[in-house]
């Protein structure tokens, strides 16, 4: 057992994946010669050569439209988007080719692929260097999408996606890269996609987030429990499909829940969250479903206190919690 | 009907091809434009939903350069490109049951009747979304490059695709990996209503290539020899390890964008000009001469072409539309059913 920061843990399953299986490849900005801006891909070019780590030229439409074509003809594409503020151009190919192929071709063609995207905020990265974006991808039927938050999962569930069938979004949230580590097991392991992990048992309310949400919501409910608020926390892991059984279960459990996005609020994956609780599990609330989420403003805007403001944390989500468990 | 590219000992004519593959390449114009001009007809009669994409005018241009591919031989095709899912070997039976879209259609009925493709036959079905089976096509490329392999991608498009940004995007990857694709510009002077002048102020399209590197070239595209004989080439130095080709071959659509477009933004005097330059015609006329093609011939090819047509339309006109559940399928894989609502 040795201590593996998030990004490593990606590393790890790129390699490990690429070494058993030659169908896998790379292809992105920066990801070869430089191992990638966060050295998610370091070494790798000089492990696997240059056709199967593939600096690309700055095109994320063909990033991901490429991909789709290699995929279709037996290749197993890992492309990177290195920043999810510049994924807007692929979406042409990933949500009009990648999400609909198998079903515009009557199953013929298959698009066996995972786009990695590095996203989210509270990096200081400005307006263009803090989106995360997932939203989009989670609105979108045919796209299977992944928000891991710790190394464990991050290696896992990037295993599972790889070496599944479909066409895969995986968000990499950069604030995590190299804050979280983990002992994680020598031996091959995945994490099955579309189930979610209970991190805190809790009795009092549910909280459900994702990515670096978790860890805040986490952080949270340590507060809570010593005012003697039991919550309950759920990591979704896989946004789509998302584990609606053990969020239905936990909120029939403790009949209150928070959900916390990190992304605008209009339009969230936590609206769709909440929707369906009101429509599944309405009889055994006890409070209104509630939202913590950033700002409804069009980015993460660059200056510290901004973008401090922007952002949920442990205090606004434990305050939420509170007003939750006094309704 | 895909042939192999080697043959015994062609005696050329006139054309620089033999009579036999002018005669294949004929073949496959006579069949092209028999099933257009028939699926428009059975539009105009309410037969099928939807509309119809007519590629008459345009046929050599793309059963040109596919005829002779090898089947692991991929095209990517776009809406106009009947001619290419023919000759790739698409049977009749399967353009009509696209076209009809009952359940014996080639994607379940789930796309738009011109979305003829087959992953057998190494065709991409098209999408609607224009110049995107440049971009996906030119991915086919790269995994053909990585795998090591020795087949070729054609990508095909009209002259307005390449306006569009991940076109661009596509052949300078392309170019700069001298992936094995040739790319295919059916430059028909007019995208929907848009004259090809107001598409780009390059003088001839096939001079974009210039900024990716490798060769462009602007041929007669309704002379189905020099399009097969040009296109060959290019495949040969695609399959080489040469790198790509920008093919723009000057044509004209004889009717409308589709069947619901009355086209009246043309001249009359364009179109007049146009028709005189029928490449089917112009086939025709030098195996006549060579006598690989007799009247009598001619006549049992269209007998044999109409026969298949007909048996084609009987089969799709009995055929019931699928199960609207069927919109359920084919979502994801297996591993991931998709939840059903119950109202
Ligand atoms: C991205 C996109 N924009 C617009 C359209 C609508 N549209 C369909 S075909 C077409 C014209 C295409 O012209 P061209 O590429 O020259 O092909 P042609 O129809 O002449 O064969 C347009 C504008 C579309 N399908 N996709
Ligand atoms: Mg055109």
């Amino acid at each position: 057992m040795k201590k593996t920061t998030f990004i490593e843990a990606i590393t790890e399953a790129l390699a490990e994946e690429m070494e058993r299986d030659e169908k896998v490849f790379l292809i992105g900005e920066d990801i070869g010669l430089y191992g990638g801006v966060f050295k998610a891909t370091k070494g790798l070019m000089d492990r696997f050569g240059s056709d199967r780590v593939i600096d690309s030229p700055i095109s994320e439409v063909y990033i991901a439209g490429g991909s789709i074509g290699a995929a279709m003809v037996g290749m197993k594409p890992v492309p990177e988007i290195q920043f999810a503020d510049f994924i807007t151009p692929s979406m042409d190919q990933l949500i009009q080719q990648g999400s609909k192929l198998r079903y515009r071709t009557g199953g013929q063609w298959t698009c066996p692929m995972t786009v990695r995207v590095c996203c989210g905020g509270d990096v200081g990265g400005g307006l263009y260097h803090s989106q995360i974006n997932e939203q989009w991808f989670f609105s979108q039927p045919g796209l299977i999408v992944i928000m891991p938050s710790t190394p464990y999962d991050a290696k896992g569930l990037l295993k599972s996606a790889i070496r599944g069938d479909d066409p895969v979004i995986y968000f990499e949230h950069k604030r995590l890269y190299r804050w979280i580590k983990e002992d994680l097991p020598q031996e091959d392991f995945t994490v099955p996609i579309g189930k979610a992990a209970i991190r805190k048992e809790g009795s009092d309310l549910t909280i459900v987030s994702y990515g670096l949400m978790y860890h805040r919501s986490m952080q949270a409910a340590e507060a809570l429990e010593k005012e003697g608020i039991s919550a309950e926390v759920i990591d979704m892991r896989t946004l789509r499909p998302w584990d609606r059984e053990m969020i239905f279960e936990s909120v029939k459990k403790t009949s209150r829940v928070l959900l916390v996005q990190e992304g605008s609020k209009t339009g969230g994956v936590m609206a769709e969250i909440s929707a369906s609780i009101t429509e599944e599990v309405f009889d055994y609330l006890d409070a209104p479903v509630t939202r913590v989420c950033g700002l409804d403003v069009p980015a993460i805007p660059f200056a510290p206190p901004m973008e401090h403001f922007f952002l949920p944390n442990a205090e606004k989500i434990a305050g939420s919690a509170r007003k939750v468990m006094e309704y | 009907m895909p042939v192999k590219k080697t043959e015994a000992k062609p005696k050329v004519n006139k054309t620089g091809l033999s009579d036999d593959t002018l005669l294949g390449l004929y073949t496959n114009l006579v069949k092209t434009r028999m099933t257009d001009e028939r699926l428009r007809k059975l539009f105009r009669q309410g037969r099928y939903a939807g509309t119809y994409f007519s590629a008459v005018g345009q046929e050599a241009t793309t059963v040109g350069p596919t005829y002779g591919l090898f089947k692991e031989d991929i095209i990517a095709p776009s809406h106009r490109e009947i001619g290419a899912a023919i000759t790739k070997g698409i049977p009749l039976e399967q353009i009509f049951a696209q076209v009809y879209a009952r359940s014996n259609s080639p994607d379940k009925g789930k796309s738009h009747p011109c979305h003829y493709g087959s992953r057998e036959l190494g065709v991409i079905h098209p999408s609607s979304t224009v110049a995107s089976q440049s971009i996906i096509g030119t991915g086919c490329a790269m995994a053909f490059q990585i795998q090591k392999k020795n087949n070729v991608v054609l990508g095909f498009f009209g002259e307005g695709g390449t306006s569009r940004g991940g076109w661009h995007e596509a052949l300078n990857f392309a170019g700069i990996h001298k992936l094995p694709i040739v790319y295919i510009c059916q430059n028909n002077l007019w995208a929907e209503s848009v004259p090809s002048t107001r598409q780009s102020a390059v003088e001839k399209f096939s001079d974009r290539a210039k900024a990716y590197g490798f060769p462009g070239i602007t041929i007669d595209g309704n002379d189905v020899a020099l399009v097969h004989k040009t296109a060959g080439e290019a495949i040969e130095r695609a399959r080489n390890g040469e790198g790509p080709t920008l093919i723009e071959c000057l044509t004209y659509r004889w009717y409308g964008h589709s069947e619901i477009d009355p086209a009246d933004y043309r001249r009359q005097e364009e179109i007049d000009e146009w028709m005189k330059k029928d490449p089917i015609a112009r086939a025709e006329a030098q195996l006549l001469k060579s006598g690989k093609l007799t009247t009598h011939k001619r006549e049992s090819l269209v007998a044999e072409i109409e026969q298949e047509i007909e048996e084609a339309i009987k089969v799709c006109e009995t055929m019931k539309y699928v199960e609207p559940e069927e919109a359920y399928n084919d979502v994801y894989s297996t591993a991931f059913p998709v939840r059903r609502d119950e109202y």
